[in-house]
């Protein structure tokens, strides 16, 4: 009695509240930390995190509603996480001269590639499954 | 003597640039223009700091390590916009799969095929790889291929600044029927800025993009040590 109604709390506790949701994710991300370590497997223990918690709300073990806030929150913030990466450039006071202009090249006509090679092979396949009444 | 202090730095360092991010979102939310965009004020802004304190990246980071780690449960968090959108993903895997691979494929070979071209050197060709995926992705892709994982999230930056411009040109351009393919281009080729633009464009468009940014990320490292293994040296 006194145990459900303490899940009862949490859940509410949960469904209001940001940082709880918070502190859950970063629950989820230390469970999948903990696993790739115990067991050694090649994949990152925040990937196995990701994992772990698709299939807590697939089957129902977990409400979207209890981490849906925190996450749209790590979601939304993601910028500020790899802001100081960024200054690596520090670092690499090369890049500020022909070798930048280079890189700046490769990147622009590589996504350039990128884009239209991914739409127009999926619009051809969407087109080739819409002719088949697949779509 | 405040200066030699770690702790202080540390405090300053990550206090300055909270804050700048901060306010480059507030500016941005009054004045959405593209060159006013936080991912390219807040970097800019804070370098020019650092240059003006002679600042080391060592002494930086140091004191800013922090922000980075929670790139891991932001990771963890891309379950929810996959979960809510698993109607999209039962409905729309085939092409969703083919967009992914095709997409990969493409991003790694031109990468590879453009440094070679310009003569990149290989620490900088590895690094340029995962240019395509969402940060915390491209920075675990770039480790485990042999890159360096800052110079990626240099290079991801600067593809989601110009690849959301990009992608809204080419879609004017290209004869695109399905928003499948246009959410996979912008997906894809600008992770999480073209999914921006693409939901300023229309919700299920960037639904879509985000999704295939998600896939094409999870795919990549789970590939990574594949990858790493056929790479030519």
């Amino acid at each position: 009695m006194n145990g459900f109604s303490h899940t009862v709390a949490w859940r509410r506790c949960c469904r209001s509240n940001r940082l709880a949701q918070i502190v859950l994710i970063l629950g989820f991300w230390l469970a999948g930390e903990g696993i790739t370590r115990a067991t050694g497997l090649p994949v990152p223990g925040a990937i196995v995190g990701l994992a772990i918690l698709l299939a807590f709300l697939g089957n129902k073990w977990l409400n979207i509603r209890t981490v849906r806030r925190g996450a749209q929150w790590f979601l939304a913030e993601m910028l500020l996480f790899f802001v100081p990466a960024v200054l690596a450039v520090l670092d690499h006071p090369e890049l500020t001269g022909i070798l930048g202009l280079k890189i700046l090249t490769a990147i622009i006509a590589g996504t350039i590639m990128v884009m239209t090679v991914t739409a127009v092979v999926v619009d051809l396949c969407y087109r080739i499954r819409r002719s088949q009444g697949r779509c | 003597m405040l200066r030699d202090n770690g702790l202080f730095q540390a405090l300053l360092w990550s206090v300055l640039t909270i804050g700048l991010y901060a306010a480059a979102k507030t500016l941005y939310h009054r004045k959405a223009r593209w060159w006013l965009s936080p991912l390219l004020i807040t970097p800019a802004l804070l370098l020019l700091i650092a240059v003006a304190a002679k600042e080391s990246y060592q002494e930086y980071i140091q004191g800013t390590h922090w922000l980075v780690a929670l790139l891991a449960p932001a990771t963890v968090s891309f379950a929810v916009p996959i979960y809510e959108q698993r109607s999209l993903l039962r409905r729309h895997w085939p092409l969703l799969v083919v967009g992914i691979l095709t997409g990969s494929a493409t991003a790694m070979g031109s990468a590879w095929m453009l440094s070679n071209l310009l003569g990149l050197d290989e620490t900088v060709r590895l690094s340029l790889l995962p240019r395509s995926l969402s940060t915390p992705f491209a920075m675990i892709v770039s480790g485990d291929i042999g890159g360096v994982p800052s110079l990626t999230a240099v290079f991801v930056v600067i593809t989601g600044v110009l690849g959301a411009a990009l992608g809204e040109g080419l879609l004017t351009w290209l004869p695109l029927r399905s928003s499948l393919a246009r959410g996979a281009l912008l997906g894809m080729g600008a992770h999480g800025a073209g999914t921006a633009k693409a939901y300023q464009i229309d919700e299920e468009i960037g639904a879509i993009a985000g999704l295939v940014m998600v896939l094409v990320g999870l795919l990549n490292v789970l590939a990574a040590p594949l990858i790493a293994h056929l790479l030519p040296r």
